[in-house]
């Protein structure tokens, strides 16, 4: 199974890579009070441009 | 002496208070300075929020700050219930921020505690780091084991084995470079100090079978097998993990509770200007050679000498003696005692020093850290446990080496993992910490774990009267002219403007009730050489010279005042005769008076209210099998009525603190364990004294900090509840003893016998401990 | 930025255009022309997609129609359509939106938009490459990874194009936060680049002819971890991004549990790489690797199905939206597919299973309830959001053309796997149909003519699925035709970028 020899050192960098990402995101404190940007999308919005048109 | 020429305006705290946080110093508690993106000097302000009710709450109050000129930037954390601001301190002050919050609805108050929270924040980071590295590494390395799981004899080439093996170790390595270094320097601590700690056979399993499983790996001939383990190593590393992260946050969430509970203005001390003024200033701004107005029931905020008034301190928080100590003019006061006479003047001589609320914080985060007894009872076992466990594992690995060499390291990495104590040292704290976060949400802060336990169990509890079952203010409802004080032309009006410009001079739940007949009224009169006899009454000249008194009736009627720094609690309604003079008799439960001169000239009745839910709670205490005794120093017939009223069958009346103390020691000396509930200054004493102790939120501040624990609600029902939380909290705890011991004494002679492969014992250990911390949880709801 | 470049000059329009950017905008605007062209595209490229699917299930029913041209043949055609629904459509749909996701959510203009317009040009570049090249008989033979090695290079320019876009964006992004729906976006990308550079590397041979840089079972094993980490990055991660941004839009309320998307994400990353081996359950590759292949993609059932829970659960408290909104309809069904296809997935990959699913119809049924019911449906819903945005409206020019599309498409859905549901189990009970004396009991070809009523009815289903297209492409004409292709101005930001 010698695609393995590609696969599986793949794998491990990319693991390693993904470890590294998460510690970023904690240190940022991404993860930090969640429920509250969950709706942070509804309310951000500028009212939406009006083009006056018929419906 | 030196009496003010000037009336002295009565402060109010509300706005005086934010106005304090303008200031420079005080502002360092709860400011840091940024450097903005053009490299302007900037200040980044954390802000405790308060009335957050609704998802869109953090929203409305991040508008509101960033409406505010001068503000660049204002985030709020719902889950936190905390306002970071960044602000130009060119163009706005914190007061303006504090303002703009109170005005979109809310209330924000400094956030001290920024530091600390910074740092228990940079430990949850990294704690949450490890997990994840941990779980995420156990799964791929979970992937590269499962060939050798599912494969037939022979399916799995060598090279290919080995392949996966190598993956597998590579993607090991973070979780012993990372994961678990906590484990490793906990065990490189314990050895260094020569004990053994629960982290020494951990650290030694894990570094065993990493060691073992590596040598399997790049030397499948060689003396360790061909057996790898790198699934089980990381998994238990997972759980271990998982089980102390679920504790962490446990203890953090505790901690922010009580945080939240102690956020409050800062500390201000009333500095007299030198023409008389009274402002109110940080404490941090007082110079040597200020003179401050210290209150009845404050700390004093300095080192001094008392100019003005003659008082006693309690100087318990220093010296540990809870006796007052009198204090008269010419006397130094400490900086940290509280003032339990009278309201004074004082000359400062020396600044600086902790302040009450971080003493205060500082006791409740050492009585998180501490060891509760139960567990220094498990911490005691430990140690010979662990000896017997190493010897186990070694006594397991010489047996196996002769019987079957190739399995000897795993039985031996077996026995040591599976006798891990971790869930007996978690099974007491997580519960206790668990549990106190639990009574922190219903209002009640424990300032000492330990004290759960006696809660719980305790069968006697002392209640005080004044402040603990009826709110700590009384009601005036009547004000009785005397025909002496009709005829020299007073009316009800002007006695009463004249009783609460004096009675606004004390703290004195009496003379509140006095007070608040004008509520509102900042003009505290024309009084010089004010002074609070305790027990007795105020006394102070007008500016005719005359003296006028407010208090007992023998007292007020008297014609010489009696000696200053008489003990005598305040006694009520007492049918003392009217000494020759007075003009005329009043009626019998009038509790004040007010004289001129020796002659009477009103009464004031005043009436207690009794705290919401008082009764409701002595049912459920009494029902619950406890016996309750009202302790108080109030007169036998108002306690007897009192008790009545709740439904209390023993009462200790006109209790002097010595009396309170005695009876408490009696009981003990009987083996009983009691606790005490009190709010006053002359309960700190008792409270200290008694197996454990509550006081009432809104108590004084020195009864506050001797108590176990404080019920910030003054709601009597949270003592109820708190008290079937403490036993809940013990039954769990002893729910965990046992199973942690089952479970050892059932797994290890598995072990022994070789039934328990590694990852098995790995996995059994670790979720005994996460049973341990799960069930601990259960404590705090 | 030239705001009516591309776009039809309104026929009724009342506000000028200079009017409408007049509007005060002191936090600037959100450059939404890249936007706006993906949008349209991927509306072109479905219709032209799912026409060729309903040429080549034509031609499987009826093979006349193949017409012995072999530009036009099924061998042909197939991957031009699997091509055109998965890179076109889809490509299109992912790129549009998430390009206008990432905008709004990090309320900040796309990092290098002229870099955008090129991402736009080249995919579409490579589209049309490869509609051209696939029909002249083009391939490297690999599925869903049929485009010659130029194309391919043209692909992987584009795509770190894209990737550069994308991150910057959230690199100069005003929010602290990055919304959860940036890093499904951001894994999708990332993987994409990953797969597509390590499946498709080759050794050319002439401009448009490659061999494969693995052989044999190596490279099936390779083929399917790209395939499967394709539909899981590409057809999954990537449109649960739109799900988690469009449904808590448009049904005005937020993602019912936040922590748990990001759970989510997290537990879909760590168990989607080794699920690839089931595709190749009893072939050459070996048996522990099949193993480990079904193992993994039965565990990857727990995290898909949070996903899904999580999106339909945002409706609660609110499910009567349902009954007046078609596009919420789009959204929250095309959800139950998905949780649908992600349990008969891990169900299909049992080896026993397996057994009587491999090479029939039932795949191809799998395969289409999530096309066209997750990604279809979840793409159609997201544009119906998006496109009238784009144009300075806030809705569709029919709403009831919105609602006949949903239930065309539906019946067109459920008439499709039905017949391949019936026409795989047939197939496969057919096949491994065995006299006592070991002989099989039926011919291939038998099992070829009881599949074509099914075929008829899967052709009837595709029909009805592409109609429901044509009636999208016309609200879409028509909603362009009678908008104002406008950007909208970033609101100002309250929290600064910390």
């Amino acid at each position: 199974m010698e695609s393995l020899y590609v696969l599986i050192p793949l794998s491990a960098l990319l693991v390693l890579a993904i470890l590294g990402v998460f510690g970023w995101a904690v240190h940022k404190g991404q993860f930090e009070d969640i429920e509250a940007e969950g709706q942070r999308i509804l309310t951000d919005e500028a009212p939406a441009v009006d083009a006056d048109q018929d419906p | 002496m030196m009496p003010p020429a000037q009336p002295l305006a009565q402060p109010s705290p509300a706005a005086e208070g934010v106005a304090v946080l303008d200031d420079p110093l005080e502002q360092g508690r709860f400011t840091r300075w940024v450097a903005g993106p053009g490299g302007e000097r900037w200040a980044e302000s954390s802000l405790q929020l308060a009335g957050l009710h609704c998802a869109a709450c953090s929203g409305i109050i991040e508008q509101a700050l960033g409406r505010v000129a001068g503000v660049h930037m204002a985030r709020v954390s719902a889950a936190a219930e905390r306002a970071t601001v960044c602000w130009d301190p060119d163009l706005t002050r914190p007061s303006a921020l504090i303002a703009a919050v109170r005005r979109a609805g809310y209330d924000a108050v400094p956030d001290a505690a920024a530091p600390a929270r910074a740092l228990r924040l940079q430990l949850q980071r990294q704690a949450l780091w490890r997990l994840f590295v941990a779980g995420f590494c156990a799964m791929q390395v979970m992937m590269f084991a499962t060939p050798s799981y599912v494969a037939a004899a022979g399916e799995l080439s060598d090279e290919m084995r080995r392949l996966l093996n190598w993956g597998a170790w590579m993607l090991t390595l973070p979780v012993m470079a990372f994961s678990a270094t906590p484990y490793f320097a906990g065990a490189w601590r314990a050895l260094r100090t020569r004990t053994i700690g629960m982290d020494v056979p951990v650290a030694l399993g894990i570094a065993i079978t990493f060691i073992a499983s590596t040598g399997a790996t790049f030397e499948p001939d060689g003396i360790f097998g061909h057996e790898v383990y790198f699934d089980s190593l990381t998994m238990f590393v997972t759980f271990l993990l998982g089980a102390r992260w679920l504790e962490l946050r446990s203890r953090q969430h505790a901690a922010e509770t009580l945080e939240r509970a102690l956020a409050r203005l800062p500390e201000t001390a009333w500095r007299v200007a030198a023409d008389g003024g009274v402002s109110a200033v940080s404490v941090q701004r007082l110079h040597v050679g200020d003179q401050v107005r210290v209150p009845l029931g404050q700390a004093f905020p300095a080192d001094g000498v008392l100019e003005q008034g003659d008082t006693q301190a309690d100087e318990s928080l220093l010296t540990g003696e809870s006796a007052p100590v009198p204090k008269r003019m010419g006397d130094s006061v400490v900086a940290g005692s509280s003032n339990v006479g009278a309201p004074v003047l004082v000359r400062v001589l020396r600044v600086g020093g902790d302040t009450r609320l971080e003493t205060i914080v500082s006791m409740m985060r050492s009585a998180l850290t501490q060891r509760p007894a139960a567990a220094r009872v498990a911490d005691r076992w430990a140690a010979p446990f662990l000896w017997a466990v190493l010897l186990l594992a070694a006594g397991a690995a010489a047996v196996w080496s002769v019987i079957d060499p190739s399995r000897a390291v795993w039985v031996a990495v077996s026995v040591l993992i599976v006798t891990c104590p971790c869930a007996l040292s978690l099974a007491a704290p997580a519960t206790l910490v668990a549990a106190a976060r639990g009574l922190a949400r219903r209002g009640v802060l424990l300032q000492r774990l330990d004290a759960i336990e006696v809660l719980a169990t305790a069968q006697h509890i002392f209640l005080d009267k004044t402040g603990t079952l009826t709110e700590d203010r009384l009601q005036c409802s009547a004000v009785l002219l005397t025909p002496g004080a009709v005829a020299q032309g007073y009316t009800e009006a002007s006695v009463q403007a004249l009783a609460a410009s004096l009675a606004s001079w004390s703290t004195h739940p009496a003379s509140r009730a006095v007070a608040d007949l004008q509520p509102g009224q900042t003009d505290s009169g024309d009084w010089q050489q004010v002074h609070e006899v305790p027990g007795q009454g105020l006394g102070a000249q007008d500016a005719e010279g005359r003296a006028w008194r407010l208090g007992q009736a023998h007292w007020a009627g008297a014609q010489a005042p009696l000696p200053a720094g008489a003990q005598t609690p305040l006694r009520a309604g007492a049918q003392a005769p009217l000494p020759a003079g007075a003009q005329a008799p009043l009626p019998a439960d009038a509790r004040l008076v007010l004289s001129c001169d020796g002659r009477l000239l009103a009464g004031f009745v005043l009436e207690e209210v009794l705290r919401p839910g008082a009764e409701q709670a002595v049912q459920a205490l009494q029902r619950d099998g406890v016996t309750l005794r009202l302790v108080t120093g109030d007169t036998a017939e108002r306690a007897r009525q009192l008790a009545d009223r709740v439904g209390i069958v023993n009462v200790l009346a006109a209790a002097t603190p010595e009396a309170k103390l005695a009876a408490l020691i009696e009981l003990q000396r009987q083996g009983h364990k009691v606790v005490m509930v009190g709010d006053g200054v002359n309960d700190a004493p008792v409270l200290a004294r008694a197996d454990a102790s509550l006081a009432m939120g809104q108590g004084a501040l020195v009864s506050r900090c001797h108590a176990d624990a404080v019920i910030t609600s003054s709601r009597l029902l949270d003592l109820v509840s708190a008290r079937r939380t403490a036993q809940r909290a013990l039954a769990i705890v002893r729910q965990n003893f046992i199973w942690a011991g089952t479970y050892n004494a059932v797994c290890i002679p598995l072990a022994l016998v070789g039934w328990l492969p590694p990852w098995a014992a790995g996995l059994g250990m670790a979720l005994s401990s996460l049973l341990v911390v799960a069930n601990a949880l259960r404590a705090g709801r | 930025m030239s705001n009516s470049a591309v776009m039809a000059s309104p026929a009724g329009a009342k506000v000028d255009a200079d009017q409408a950017s007049v509007a005060a905008a002191p936090g600037g605007y959100y450059t939404d022309q890249a936007v706006r062209l993906f949008a349209l595209a991927a509306i072109l490229w479905g219709v032209v997609g799912m026409l060729v699917g309903v040429i080549i299930a034509s031609q499987l029913t009826w093979p006349e129609l193949n017409f012995g041209i072999p530009w036009l043949s099924y061998g042909r055609l197939r991957p031009l359509h699997t091509n055109a629904v998965i890179f076109a459509f889809g490509g299109c749909a992912l790129m549009a939106t998430s390009f206008h996701v990432v905008q709004r959510t990090c309320q900040t203009r796309l990092f290098a938009p002229g870099l955008a317009m090129f991402v736009f040009w080249g995919w579409q570049l490579v589209i049309v490459a490869a509609a051209i090249s696939l029909p002249l008989g083009m391939t490297q033979g690999k599925e869903y990874a049929e485009l010659e090695w130029p194309i391919d290079l043209l692909i992987a320019v584009v795509w770190v194009s894209y990737a550069i876009v994308f991150f910057g964006t959230v690199g100069i992004r005003k929010v602290r936060h990055i919304y959860v729906a940036n890093w499904f976006f951001g894994a999708f990308i990332l993987a994409v680049a990953l797969l597509h550079i390590v499946n498709s590397a080759a050794i050319p041979v002439s401009l448009t002819k490659s061999y494969s840089a693995y052989a044999g079972v190596q490279d099936a094993m390779i083929q399917w971890w790209y395939g499967h980490n394709a539909v899981g990055f590409f057809l999954t991660a990537g449109f649960l991004g739109m799900m988690y941004y469009y449904i808590p839009k448009q049904a005005e309320r937020p993602v019912y549990s936040y922590r748990l998307s990001i759970v989510h994400f997290w537990a879909l990353i760590f168990t989607y790489m080794w699920a690839g081996p089931h595709h190749l359950h009893y072939t050459a590759l070996p048996d522990w690797a099949q193993s480990v292949g079904m193992v993994f993609s039965l565990v990857l059932l727990a995290p898909s199905w949070g996903g899904m829970i999580n999106g339909i659960m945002t409706l609660s408290g609110a499910w009567h939206k349902l009954r007046d909104d078609p596009i919420l309809k789009f959204l929250i069904v095309s959800l139950s597919f998905y949780g649908m296809s992600t349990f008969e997935g891990p169900m299909m990959s049992i080896k026993t299973v397996n057994a009587l699913s491999h090479y029939t119809d039932w795949t191809v049924g799998h395969v289409h309830s999530g096309a066209l019911g997750w990604v279809g449906l979840i793409s159609m819903g997201s544009l119906y959001y998006l496109i009238p945005r784009m144009f300075g409206r806030t809705t569709m020019f029919s709403v009831r053309a919105i609602e006949l599309h949903f239930w065309i498409a539906t019946i067109g859905i459920v008439l499709y796997i039905a017949a391949m549901w019936i026409a795989g189990v047939m197939q496969g009970l057919m096949w491994r149909a065995v006299n006592p004396d070991g002989t099989l009991v039926y011919t291939f070809v038998e099992s070829v003519k009881a599949t074509f009523p099914y075929y008829a009815v899967r052709l009837l289903g595709g029909v009805l699925y592409l109609s429901g297209m044509l009636i999208m492409a016309w609200n879409v004409v028509m909603t362009v035709k009678s908008g104002k292709a406008v950007d909208s101005p970033i609101p100002m930001p309250a929290p600064a970028h910390a």
